[in-house]
């Protein structure tokens, strides 16, 4: 029993493990630039994790994800500066409204296949941007600053977000290493390898895509509203730009698409690159993450874990 | 009247060059069924080229089309041979990801080189314009109008007239049954996305004669190429003059009544709109991707 019970809950108990040493951190690692890199690690894992929960398991390419970290940090912003909502309540309400938008967008946009779905999704972001900088002016009124986007009021301190980014990074991380394992994660992985097989085995494909997609924005968005008061400034261009798209997608990418740990490792590790080559040569690390993708494309498509773990290339 | 009537002017000539820019966007989709997500570098590269060969050795813009057209058509064949042609059969995403890989090592590589100055090029007849009854047609942009008509015809042509086209069409329809009756599969591939580089790279030949050009440039015409070709129907060579001009009207429609930054939501939002509606385009006659 003992040997059974250790292989199982192994995972659970490393995941644990992990989760001490992390929130034991800002006890050693005095405030400043150091715990602020770890909180950026961790907000990106858990941004890539959520893309891979989505798009790594149903296969189905979501260009548009920054849509709704865009939209989780402006409603964040405007509930607390219009409605004056306290945070961490807003940040909930934000990821409830990104819930019921991605609902109503992918009732529509998750019938669309292939190319479609990933063209769709990414015209939806690039739509709600150029809206939300239009909108002041359609609608009359100072609600979303335009260009000059919103100034949030001052945060608390760098430890309080180093948490908060710790426990969406286990949230997001646990939640995928829990549905990989259920009939959920069975029927996402079905869509990807045979959606129509599946559809006629009586897996409910649609109802599938769309929780999936609805769990992960929804999740995105309250990132989104994490980020806009740990920065407490925001324009459209930077929290919709789809240099952020392209992020959680290469991470995921160069970690393993469709594994629990492939998003912790690639975010991680191009986190940690994009910092320090990032800093100095912009376009140098741009540059290089080109290079990385074509090469992991052509010589390890399934990334760095799924190579790890079966040690093959794709050959259908 | 006369605002209206100078606006769609305005609309159709930009639509022409839309339609210009993304034939080979929709080529490249129809036959082999890749999405080309650098496939705006490839208007950006072309457009250098023109301008740098006409800055440094003072060819004439038109003529320097030439050259720019058979350096992206070999730059289109090598990177179909050494790197998409790896892809045929994989899952689609494969081929996204790999092309928006190769767009940001051309773009950010073109940062490096060019520097991210806005250039544009002077001849001694850029500012000159024809006016009919208060309405002003710019000649350069009558002149890529017209180029960009002949370009889409001759790609008409090629591929409905002549053999060749008819292989390229055969290996779209149906790429085994075109392999049984001898088509080199892999050769028509690589012949493709040459071709498709090529009228791109001319293309953004075109658009350095009329248009402000910088290396972050491409994007955004990938984004166009996406609208146009949704619009007249993915791989449906035809479409894509009809969905750049209904594009460009678009486009100089709200720009001069609404605003400029508004133009994109509108071309967003009808984009999703036509995917949900009619992912065949207008016509109905663009092909939908199985996977």
């Amino acid at each position: 029993m003992s040997r059974q019970w250790l292989k199982v809950h192994l995972v659970w108990l490393a995941f644990l493990a992990a989760g001490i040493i992390l929130s034991s951190v800002p006890l050693f690692v005095p405030e400043g630039y150091r715990l602020r890199l770890l909180a950026l690690v961790f907000m990106w894992v858990a941004l890539s994790g959520c893309w891979n929960l989505m798009s790594g398991y149903t296969g189905y390419i979501d260009f548009g994800p920054v849509a709704y970290f865009g939209v989780g940090s402006y409603s964040t912003a405007i509930l607390m500066l219009k409605g004056g909502v306290p945070f961490l309540p807003s940040i909930f309400l934000s990821g409830l409204i990104c819930a019921v938008l991605s609902l109503a967008i992918g009732l529509p946009t998750l019938r669309l296949q292939g190319a479609y779905f990933a063209i769709a999704t990414f015209a939806v972001a690039e739509a709600l941007k150029q809206g939300i900088l239009e909108g002041d002016r359609l609608i009359g009124l100072e609600f979303f600053g335009g260009a000059h986007g919103l100034t949030l009021p001052p945060p608390p301190s760098e430890a309080y977000f180093y948490y908060l980014m710790l426990f969406f990074m286990g949230l997001v991380v646990g939640l995928t290493a829990l549905l990989e394992k259920s009939k959920f994660g069975y029927g996402l992985r079905a869509i990807r390898e045979a959606e129509q097989a599946a559809e006629l085995s009586g897996v409910p494909t649609l109802k599938i895509k769309i929780k999936a997609y609805v769990l992960s924005s929804s999740l995105i968005g309250c990132l989104g509203g994490v980020e806009a008061y740990w920065l407490t400034y925001i324009i459209p261009d930077d929290v919709f730009n789809v240099l952020r798209t392209i992020q959680m997608v290469i991470m995921t990418l160069l970690g393993g698409m469709g594994t629990v740990l492939g998003p912790v490792i690639g975010a991680s590790f191009l986190t940690l690159v994009s910092e320090y080559l990032g800093a100095k040569f912009v376009y140098d690390y741009l540059i290089f993450v080109g290079a990385v993708i074509i090469v992991v494309i052509l010589l390890l498509p399934r990334g760095i874990m799924g190579t790890l773990w079966q040690g093959q290339r794709w050959n259908r | 009247m006369l605002l209206f009537l100078q606006a769609l002017i305005n609309g159709l000539l930009l639509g022409g060059i839309y339609a210009s820019c993304s034939a080979g966007f929709s080529l490249a989709f129809g036959v082999m069924g890749v999405v080309n997500l650098s496939h705006g570098d490839f208007v950006m590269l072309g457009a250098f080229l023109t301008y740098w060969l006409f800055v440094l050795f003072g060819l004439n813009p038109f003529l320097a089309l030439l050259p720019t057209l058979g350096f992206l058509f070999f730059l289109g064949f090598f990177i179909q041979r050494l790197a998409i042609n790896r892809l045929v059969g994989a899952p689609p995403i494969m081929s996204y990801l790999l092309t928006f890989g190769l767009h940001l090592v051309l773009s950010n590589l073109a940062l490096r080189i060019w520097t991210a100055d806005y250039r544009a090029l002077k001849t001694s007849y850029t500012g000159l314009t024809l006016n009919l009854g208060g309405l002003v047609f710019p000649y350069s942009r009558l002149a890529t109008f017209a180029l960009a008509m002949i370009m889409i015809l001759g790609l008409y042509v090629l591929l409905y007239r002549m053999e060749t086209g008819r292989a390229i069409r055969a290996v779209a329809q149906d790429r085994e049954m075109a392999r049984l009756m001898g088509v080199n599969i892999l050769r028509i591939y690589a012949l493709t996305f040459a071709l498709a580089a090529g009228i791109t790279g001319l293309a953004g030949g075109l658009i350095s004669h009329t248009y402000v050009i910088y290396p972050q440039m491409g994007l955004q015409f990938t984004i166009t190429a996406f609208c146009v070709v949704v619009l007249g129907g993915m791989g449906y060579i035809p479409g894509t003059l009809w969905g750049g001009i209904i594009l460009g009207v678009l486009e100089s429609l709200t720009t001069t009544y609404l605003t400029a930054g508004l133009s994109m939501a509108l071309t967003f939002f009808l984009l999703l709109m036509m995917l949900i509606l009619r992912p065949r385009g207008i016509f109905g006659k663009g092909v939908v991707e199985e996977i």
